[in-house]
């Protein structure tokens, strides 16, 4: 019976679209929008990280990886992992000065890496000349080969086959590397990479005690070893040797972790469209179903059952979603063709081009699910269509109110789009967030509607055309919300990212360098310490030097519990990731904000006490009396808690998340960290004179840093505007069709003013003032909502400081009144040179 | 084929009320009604503009639901049924033709024909649907959509599909009202015709007497209520 009712219902349907498109052109366009962003964003995304997956073994230079800080691997350790594995290499990483070789060059610090002869494990350096590895680094004429990145050359100004000096040695530049088999290109890269034999390492004198060093040891299992079970015969031969383990699953999660997060920020965007796109679907499906109210009052005169009707205007839907589903589709698979075209070199791994039916699908359920329940409310009121409205002559109208039903279906169709949200992201905070987020500025922006068509109806002007202006926005079927509410929720958008981009390049630009030190100063010896305050006061324009002793830690328990077991919060994730810097103090800084606890005394020499930055102590779930277990060197330091302190980390202050109380790190090797204010003149200076001094100290420059960063956010906010724009051309789509769906009414407007007496120009100008009304009050809606959002994500998400920018507000303004004046005049124009009479007789 | 036996009306409509609520308040359309038409008969329905034939023939329909009172088409208790239930015996029970014909644009002549048969599960309904555009005159033009027919020959898709299914009532609602005077002519010629081949019961609502006068019965609506209800003589009831 069911059958039988379909198979009419889908005959219907199909003798229904033989009206063509043409009232589904806004429909098909936004639902194709949506779900190419969607599944561009998707698609990009699964083909970077499944570049990193395909590239795992490669990235991570074997089978396995071993990576201990400031110590290689003893005697016992290398024999055993020299025994159970089938090949091995060893290889040294560090932070460098590299000195064009003539006295006072060029210096900048480098990345450097030393390999033994085994190195690649998997792949190949590719270099420029052509040549092994060996050769190009071997010792030649009393001094060893090194191969370096070429923007090594450009910053020491030199070329291959010149000399560049590395601590006490000096290296032969034998080429340049085009390619590295291991190094995942990094986020912010610091300095370029200088590449050397572990031999001629010896002959730097870079390798000090506490110098922050990582002993890398990789390694090929032998055919058929299972890693789970080679790693736990690890783990039992040596339980303490506190070295960080790592399986081709993990070759660069920090990378892995970007990209994601930066695929969940822009498939939020991509959402963002979507919605934005159901406004106008619903709007679509509302004006093609008033279309056909007499189709439907007829079929109801003829016998067909409600349910049917529903049926067969539902069907149509479900082809035309289909329709401007595939079309998403295969934008959303041919837009990361050309992106990725644009985006060679720029990405960390090679993205591997593939098809990824889980991002295609999500993209697809998305739609699907936007559509129909964008659809439902407007079906519901064509099933209420009184077939009576056919006896009479004024034309009928879409029933008002639909039943109880299609709400309920309303309301399931959201909360299915709302489960995929949180199913397709990978963080559910930012989900709930993003939910939360989404339902407040359509809220805000339908209140915006609303009180744009109560006040367009409460103040009367004198002004004959600006009452009649404001008579067009709140007339019936007025399409004024629904463009405040499409056109507002893309605006919305750009104004936020326009606002946080401002805002964290402002913090970048302006802020940081105005707090932040010039320089830091890392691996000065013990030993260097007052030769090297010395060398640094010694220049003119050097302030506020500041030293530490630090070595690097790793958290290992929280409260007694292993650090795996805790269920740590997300923005305290990044302290455990991986080893931190930690020091002692006597006594806290001059500035120290001490939020709970007391300092300890400054002879204190009892048990291992720790003060630990307040933030962290709340994402780790501990407080005041709590212990924590720091593995040094190894070993495992428990200490107490005794006292938590609030520190503004974006300041790029010189400061620890951790510090022990005195004694602790005294037995163990270290070494000191230093940051010096500096003013623009004694920069150079102070780097020329420190590295000249101390061949081992690399200063890392923090105007060079924050130049990295600010590129990066740059290539990020591009990305992600590019999103934010198709939500804009998605509102300029609703707000093309709400134009187009009045183009009847303002032909008819246009007739009688002409019959009035109302120049052209008279017309145009109303019509203008019309579009530009809509548009001021659009975007301001958005300039509140946008900024609403941007303060919030800077203030408590970013935790930097706020300031509103107007100009960016300003743009955002300016591009919605020329989008409503634009689309709308430019579909009026045509209006403005018909000849009334037509019209007249016809009517 | 009928259930009832001749005696009994095929349309029955007893102190039948019909208010509809409006922004100036409710306005009373029908004001007990009381109208019973025999299968076969032939009733003009005729009355000045807002005398309330036209909801009349709504009620009769089931697309508007009486305000109070009985109505029992073809032995359907209208005023029980919900609204599926209501567009079920339209489709079995009854044709509709309307002033502004109501083709639906996208679909054929034979396929605008052919929806009330498919909508009734009516087996073979394009064969059906072909014989009773042959019967208007329209079967050189089955294949044309409504855009393509003139105002006469899309009334007679417009009959054509309202005695395609074989219908036991006809209602036409000033068939003539949107055609030229010879046009119109022709259209009545084929009502009728139809109507005395089938034995089909027509409620005809015009405001044209001399359309009514072609009626066995004449009744006259007047502030909602029946203000004559007459037989005429089978004379001047001429539909031949």
């Amino acid at each position: 019976m069911a059958d039988g009712v379909n198979a009419l219902a889908w005959r219907l349907a199909r003798r229904e679209l033989r009206g063509g498109l043409k009232g589904f052109r806004v429909f098909v366009t936004c639902l194709a929008l949506g779900v190419a962003a969607i599944a561009a964003v998707g698609w990009l995304g699964s083909a970077v990280v499944g570049g990193l997956k395909a590239d795992a073994r490669k990235l991570l230079g074997g089978d396995v990886e071993i990576r201990l800080m400031h110590r290689p691997t003893d005697e016992a350790q290398r024999s055993y992992l020299a025994t159970n594995t089938a090949r091995l290499s060893e290889s040294v990483e560090m932070r460098a000065m590299a000195h064009a070789a003539a006295s006072g060059g060029e210096r900048t610090l480098v990345q450097l890496k030393a390999v033994d002869g085994a190195y690649p494990l998997v792949g190949g350096v590719t270099t420029v000349p052509a040549s092994p590895l060996a050769n190009l680094l071997g010792r030649d004429g009393g001094m060893f080969g090194a191969v370096v990145d070429p923007k090594l050359l450009a910053k020491l100004k030199i070329t291959v086959g010149e000399p560049t000096r590395v601590g006490k040695a000096t290296f032969r530049v034998a080429g340049t590397i085009t390619a590295e088999p291991d190094r995942v290109t990094s986020i912010v890269n610091f300095g370029p990479r200088l590449l050397i034999s572990t031999a001629a390492l010896a002959e730097t004198g870079l390798v000090q005690p506490g110098s922050l060093i990582q002993y890398y040891t990789k390694m090929m299992l032998p055919a058929g070893a299972d890693f789970a079970s080679w790693r736990g015969q690890l783990d039992t031969r040596f339980p303490d040797a506190g070295w960080r383990v790592r399986a081709p699953d993990e070759a660069a999660p920090g990378v892995k972790r970007f990209i994601e997060r930066l695929t969940l920020f822009m498939s939020f965007v991509g959402y963002t469209v979507l919605l934005v796109g159901a406004v106008g679907i619903s709007r679509a499906v509302s004006g093609y179903l008033q279309g056909k109210v007499r189709t439907i009052a007829t079929f109801k005169c003829l016998g067909s059952p409600a349910g049917l009707i529903v049926r067969v205007y539902l069907m149509q839907i479900l082809v035309l979603a289909a329709v401007g589903i595939a079309i998403g589709i295969a934008a959303g698979i041919a837009l990361p063709w050309v992106a990725l075209s644009f985006l060679k070199g720029l990405l960390p791994v090679e993205p591997v081009i593939a098809l990824y039916p889980v991002a295609l699908v999500q993209a697809a359920a998305f739609g699907v699910l936007a559509s129909v329940t964008a659809a439902l409310l407007p079906l519901g009121r064509a099933r209420e269509v009184p077939a009576r409205d056919l006896f009479r002559a004024a034309a009928g109208a879409l029933g008002n109110r639909p039943r109880p039903r299609f709400l309920l279906a309303v309301a399931v169709g959201i909360a299915g789009l709302v489960g995929l949200v949180f199913l397709s992201s990978t963080d559910k905070w930012f989900a709930l967030w993003f939910v939360v987020g989404a339902a407040a500025t359509v809220g805000a922006l339908a209140l915006a509607g609303a009180l744009l068509l109560r006040f367009s109806r409460w103040p009367r002007p004198g002004n004959a055309v600006l009452r009649l202006v404001l008579a067009n926005l709140n007339r019936p079927g007025t399409s004024a919300p629904g463009v405040v509410l499409s056109l507002g929720l893309g605006l919305s958008v750009l104004v936020a990212v326009v606002q946080i981009e401002g805002n964290v390049g402002r913090q970048i630009a302006e802020r940081l360098p105005e707090k932040a030190p010039a320089y830091f100063f890392i691996d000065i010896q013990p030993d260097q310490v007052e030769a090297f305050e010395r060398v640094v006061r010694s220049i003119p324009g050097v302030s506020d030097l500041q030293r530490e002793p630090t070595v690097r830690g790793r958290i290992v328990a929280i409260a007694g519990k292993p650090v795996e077991e805790v269920a740590v919060a997300p923005e305290a994730q990044w302290a455990i990731r991986g080893d931190r810097s930690l020091t002692a103090a006597a006594s806290p800084k001059a500035d120290a904000s001490i939020v709970a606890g007391d300092w300890w005394p400054a002879d204190y020499r009892g048990k291992p006490l720790i003060s630990l930055d307040a933030n962290l102590a709340k994402g780790f779930g501990i407080g005041v009396g709590d212990e924590l277990t720091v593995s040094i060197l190894g070993r495992d330091i428990t200490a107490t808690v005794a006292n938590t302190r609030e520190i503004d980390w974006s300041s790029l202050r010189f400061d620890f998340a951790i510090v022990f109380s005195p004694g602790v790190l005294e037995g163990a090797p270290h070494s000191h960290i230093a940051a010096a204010r500096a003013t623009p003149d004694a920069e150079a200076k102070l780097e020329r004179a420190v590295t000249d001094a101390f061949d081992n100290v690399s200063a890392i420059h923090v105007r060079d840093a924050l130049a990295a960063a600010a590129e990066l956010l740059d290539g990020i906010s591009k990305a992600v505007s590019a999103v934010a724009a198709v939500t804009v051309a998605a509102g300029a789509v609703v707000l093309a069709g709400a134009l187009a769906a009045g183009q009847q009414r303002r032909i008819f407007d246009a007739v009688v003013f002409k019959v009035l007496g109302a120049t052209r120009r008279r017309i145009a100008g109303t019509f203008a003032l019309e579009y530009g009304l809509l548009g001021l009050i659009t975007a301001a809606a958005a300039v509140g909502v946008g900024s609403l959002s941007a303060w919030g994500v800077v203030k408590f998400l970013m935790r930097m400081d706020w300031t509103w920018l107007p100009w960016h507000a300003a743009t955002t303004v300016a591009v919605a009144l020329a989008a409503t004046l634009v689309f709308g005049l430019a579909g009026s124009w045509r209006i403005l040179g018909l000849k009334a009479a037509p019209y007249l007789r016809n009517d | 084929m009928n259930a009832e036996s001749n005696s009994s009306p095929l349309v029955r409509l007893g102190r039948v009320e019909l208010t509809l609520t409006s922004n100036a308040g409710p306005v009373h359309i029908l004001n007990g009604i009381d109208l019973a038409v025999d299968a076969g008969e032939t009733v003009g329905i005729v009355g000045p503009s807002g005398s309330g034939k036209t909801s009349l023939l709504m009620v009769v329909a089931g697309l508007e639901r009486a305000s109070g009172g009985a109505v029992e088409v073809a032995g359907a208790a209208f005023h029980e049924l919900d609204e599926d239930a209501l567009a079920r015996e339209r489709g079995r029970n009854i044709g509709i033709v309307f002033q502004d014909f109501h083709l639906v644009p996208n679909m054929s002549a034979l396929e605008n024909v052919a929806l009330p048969l498919e909508l009734a599960g009516i087996a073979d309904p394009f064969r059906r649907a072909e014989e009773a555009l042959v019967r208007v005159g329209l079967g050189h033009r089955v294949q044309h959509y409504p855009g393509e027919l003139s105002g006469g020959e899309q009334q007679r898709v417009t009959l054509a599909r309202a005695v395609a299914p074989g219908p036991r009532l006809l209602l036409a609602d000033e068939p003539t009202g949107n055609l030229d005077g010879e046009t119109g002519e022709k259209i009545m010629h084929l009502l009728f015709d139809i109507q005395a081949e089938h034995g089909t019961t027509l409620m005809l609502v015009t405001h044209e007497m001399a359309l009514a006068e072609r009626c066995r019965r004449l009744v006259r609506i007047g502030d909602g209520r029946i203000a004559e209800d007459r037989l005429q003589d089978a004379k001047s009831a001429s539909h031949g």
